[in-house]
């Protein structure tokens, strides 16, 4: 890592540090000649509140010691607006972060990209569908960006890692530093995307995840979406500040409707109410790309058909996630012999349950 | 200060004993009265009076002795008395003063030992009543021969009175070849043991009016054999948990623990309450048991009660309430209680984790054995268990609807994982009953009749194998539930894909046999079998403890 580089990151590290400080102070010139300037007691760059400039001296020789070495240590890049290796599709944000810390293949994301965002809660049938998403338009070329949290995210890029090879390589924007894992449980394919996609923060590595720094996050995921789908969402969720960031922009959200009853789509059945295009498959979203769908491959089902009773059950469980007692209700059918079939379904892929509650999953 | 204090008790010395008695038996008059106040004629020395001490849930025949003798006036006990015993002084002194008797103002020894065992702690309150019948012998108030062929059972008050015993039962059941001579109160318990004549008296001056003769012993009702009202609620007050209701009956028609999760008000408790009822009623040993064990536990019981018990601790009970125990004396706990009957226990990850491990061992071995310095106390405890959960903290189940983050989830079902979750035969996960249910006028199957295939699938069960399917130990399992060519490829197919471990397997082939037994089929398993006892054993809580 070369000195402009670890000044980069050592001025995106300083405490309290914001967009709008971290903008003045790269507007100040040189980032080495600044950090020198700041840690000597300099004057202060105009605009700045000197009393903040001169809380900064003090940290900044622990940082200089300890964040180019993180940074090399997780092969983290640092990327300067304007500079290279910075996102293009960032240059023109007005609300774009003055310094970007990458991790992984700095390409992925001059690819054609599509955001996909929902709740941390999702359904089984939600979860389902983001990963279905997630595979399909990857093996389309897409770049499928989402923000690696719990629910909808993960599964849409555990869907977009399972694509070929070939296919575009997911693009996780996080909130925390690019080597912080979170939430925990997401080890294994933080580390996968690391190797074959991109993980992009504004953070720099090392910090934790605090809540101030997710809707910051939102708007990066937002702005590197040339689509954005939610697929499932809460009326007032984390999903829906990355909908009113990319309506600040202009940017085309789409969502997937879902049950009236389910509390999970509130969200996207308000989204939809208000005008946005539905989402039922990948090929919803690639026309909105404008990319030919005729070449994108087809899926095939592979699952065995049900028994006329398995049928019967599925259909009931299409319009909405029902307990063993609503189909029961709906069916006619003796109780342990649904709970039979839901077995037998459940083992060919047609259902999947949690908590008591069966869900339809989509093919 | 030293000085003063001991001119003023010079000045002022305690007031005799005599003088002590001459007020009570004015207080007392309304008893004295109608019994005149014997003189005793001249002095025996020594007395020996039959009773029993409580072990457990046992009752044990003990003598206990008193030694009115020359010396120093005093009262001691020996032989190992407990806090109950050594309180007896107090009251039998009063007790006798009150009913106007002449209280030996003498050198008294009252030795409670038990006879060959002397480990355990002996006494507790119920000796009050012998004890004072040995003074009265002592002091030839009471022939001795008057005494032989009884056994005295009660709690003194200070009036005099007879108060019943904790144990009535299980001591009066301990004493074969006497009378027992009990307070009213204890007379229905003390009743329940075999061969046991019982003399209920309700004071100590009618006791000695009726030993010293002249007094016929006074009548008392004979208790029902069978108690009244014996009666719980109906499964037919449940309305929808269609499926949970299934598995009911096939937890009571296997005695197949079980465990229920699902949301608050899904009726899990309701579902648990009904569960005496549909099982099968008590034989007489099994009922004989349960009041052995209820009577030693300080509850009423007035016969002998035939439906199964039913307990739901709270989740704060202790370990001593759970399994037995308790300061002093060991006491029957939850889990005896429960025996031959259903122990329920909501919640069941609120409950301490040691009283949750201490139930492995009962459910083992179908006794549970208190040890204490010097004495191990065994009680029974065969119980079918119920368990009920939350799915997670937050207790929403709807789809999304739940906002537990994943190890918020995990932590809370942790507790139920390991050795314990391994006893769960049926494990279902219920949704809130719906509206529809709920407001339909359709009653749900009634007890009696779900009551009558529960008992005809025990007995082939008892047929086959001489006991529940639940409890086919591991090597008998090959005969019991043998499968037949689909239900063992079906199974193949579970166990390759992992849905089922290789303990589930074992653990489903006794609920299939269950499944077929309430169908009526015999011989070998087959796939509809299978493959209802595999849905009745839901993956609750994937990702920490496979099927």
């Amino acid at each position: 890592m070369n000195d402009h580089d670890a000044a980069l990151a050592v001025l995106a590290a300083l405490p309290r540090q914001s967009p709008a400080r971290l903008r003045r102070l790269l507007a100040g010139g040189d980032p080495c000649k600044t950090l020198q300037s700041i840690a000597v007691g300099g004057r202060a760059i105009a605009g700045l509140d000197p009393s903040v400039w001169a809380a900064w001296a003090p940290s900044v020789a622990t940082l200089r010691a300890t964040v180019p070495a993180k940074c090399e240590a997780a092969n983290i890049t640092v990327a300067v607006h304007g500079g290279d290796g910075y996102p293009p599709a960032l240059v023109g944000d007005p609300w774009a972060p003055p310094v970007l810390f990458m991790r992984g293949d700095a390409h992925a994301v001059r690819r054609r990209r599509v955001g996909i965002v929902g709740t941390r809660h999702a359904t089984r049938a939600g979860r389902a569908f983001a990963r279905v998403l997630g595979d399909e338009l990857a093996r389309a070329g897409v770049c499928v960006v989402s923000g690696l949290a719990r629910g909808i995210d993960v599964e849409a890029h555990a869907g977009a890692l399972a694509a070929d090879r070939d296919g575009a390589p997911p693009v996780a924007v996080v909130a925390s530093g690019c080597d912080t894992v979170y939430p925990p449980e997401h080890h294994r394919i933080w580390h996968d995307i690391a190797e074959c996609g991109l993980i992009v923060s504004e953070a720099p590595p090392g910090t934790a995840p605090t809540a101030r720094l997710f809707p910051l996050r939102n708007r990066i995921l937002a702005a590197l979406s040339e689509v954005l789908v939610v697929v499932e969402s809460r009326a007032r969720g984390g999903s829906m500040i990355t909908v009113r960031e990319a309506a600040k922009r202009a940017i085309p959200v789409m969502a997937v409707p879902g049950a009236p009853s389910s509390p999970a789509s509130e969200g996207t059945n308000l989204l939809l109410a208000d005008g946005c295009a539905p989402v039922t498959g990948a090929c919803d979203v690639l026309v909105a790309l404008g990319l030919d769908t005729s070449r994108t491959w087809a899926r095939i089902d592979t699952r065995v058909a049900p028994s006329s009773r398995g049928a019967e059950i599925l259909a009931v469980l299409r319009s909405a996630a029902q307990t063993v007692d609503g189909i029961v209700l709906a069916t006619g059918f003796a109780a342990l012999d649904v709970a039979v079939a839901l077995g037998r379904l459940e083992a060919q892929g047609w259902v999947a349950h949690a908590d008591g509650w069966w869900e339809a999953l989509p093919g | 200060m030293t000085i003063a204090t001991t001119r003023t008790a010079r000045n002022d010395p305690v007031p005799s004993m005599r003088r002590t008695g001459d007020r009570f038996v004015v207080v007392a008059a309304h008893i004295t009265s109608e019994y005149p106040t014997p003189r005793p004629r001249k002095v025996r020395m020594y007395a020996a009076v039959s009773s029993s001490t409580l072990v457990g849930i046992t009752g044990r025949p003990i003598t206990v002795e008193v030694h009115v003798g020359q010396g120093l006036p005093g009262f001691t006990v020996v032989g190992q008395p407990d806090e109950g015993c050594r309180e007896a002084r107090d009251r039998v002194r009063a007790a006798m003063l009150s009913s106007g008797l002449e209280w030996p103002n003498r050198r008294v020894t009252v030795n409670v030992a038990t006879g060959e065992r002397r480990t355990d702690k002996g006494g507790g309150a119920s000796l009050d009543l012998a004890i004072a019948v040995g003074l009265l012998v002592s002091t030839e108030t009471i022939e001795a021969r008057q005494i032989e062929n009884l056994a005295f059972l009660a709690e003194l008050g200070l009036d005099g009175s007879l108060r019943a015993v904790r144990g009535a039962a299980p001591l009066a059941a301990a004493i074969t070849d006497k009378e027992v001579v009990v307070a009213p109160a204890s007379a229905g318990a003390a009743s329940l043991g075999a061969n046991v004549v019982v003399r209920a008296v309700s004071c100590l001056a009618e006791l000695v009016a009726v030993l010293r003769g002249g007094h016929r012993w006074p009548d008392h009702r004979a208790p029902e054999r069978c108690a009244a009202g014996d009666r719980c609620a109906d499964l037919a007050d449940v309305r929808g948990q269609q499926f949970a209701r299934a598995a009911l009956e096939v937890a009571a028609a296997g005695a197949h623990h079980m465990v229920m999760v699902g949301p608050p008000g899904a009726g899990k408790s309701m579902l648990a309450s009904r569960l005496p009822g549909i099982l099968p009623p008590l034989d007489d040993a099994a009922a004989f048991e349960c009041a052995m064990v209820r009577s030693a536990a300080g509850e009423d019981v007035e016969g002998l009660a035939r439906t199964a018990p039913y307990r739901a601790p709270h989740h704060s009970v202790s370990l001593a309430g759970m399994v037995g125990g308790g300061g002093g004396r060991v006491h029957p706990g939850e889990v005896s209680l429960a025996s031959h009957g259903v122990l329920f226990l909501d919640e069941m990850g609120e409950f301490a984790p040691s009283v949750l491990d201490a139930l492995r061992q009962p459910l083992e071995e179908g006794v549970v054995r208190v040890s204490r310095s010097g004495i191990a106390v065994e009680m029974p405890a065969r119980f079918l268990l119920v368990a009920a959960t939350n799915p997670c903290p937050c207790g929403r189940s709807e789809p999304g609807a739940c906002r537990c983050t994943p190890s918020a989830r995990q932590r809370y079902l942790r507790r139920f994982s390991g050795p314990l979750l391994d006893r769960f035969d049926v494990r279902v996960v219920l949704g809130r009953t719906a509206g529809e249910h709920l407001t339909s006028l359709e009653a749900g199957e009634s007890s009696a009749t779900v009551a009558d295939r529960v008992q005809r699938a025990r007995e082939i069960a008892r047929g086959r194998q001489g006991t529940p399917n639940g409890a086919v130990p591991a090597w008998m399992i090959d005969d019991v539930a043998p499968l037949d060519a689909g239900a063992l490829a079906r199974m193949r197919v579970l166990l390759d894909s992992g849905s089922l471990s290789g303990r589930g397997f074992h653990r489903v082939r006794r609920v299939a046999r269950t499944v077929a037994d309430l169908a009526g089929h015999e011989g070998p398993l087959g796939v509809e079998h299978v493959e209802t006892a595999v849905a009745l054993r839901a993956d609750f809580m994937p990702g920490l403890d496979p099927r």
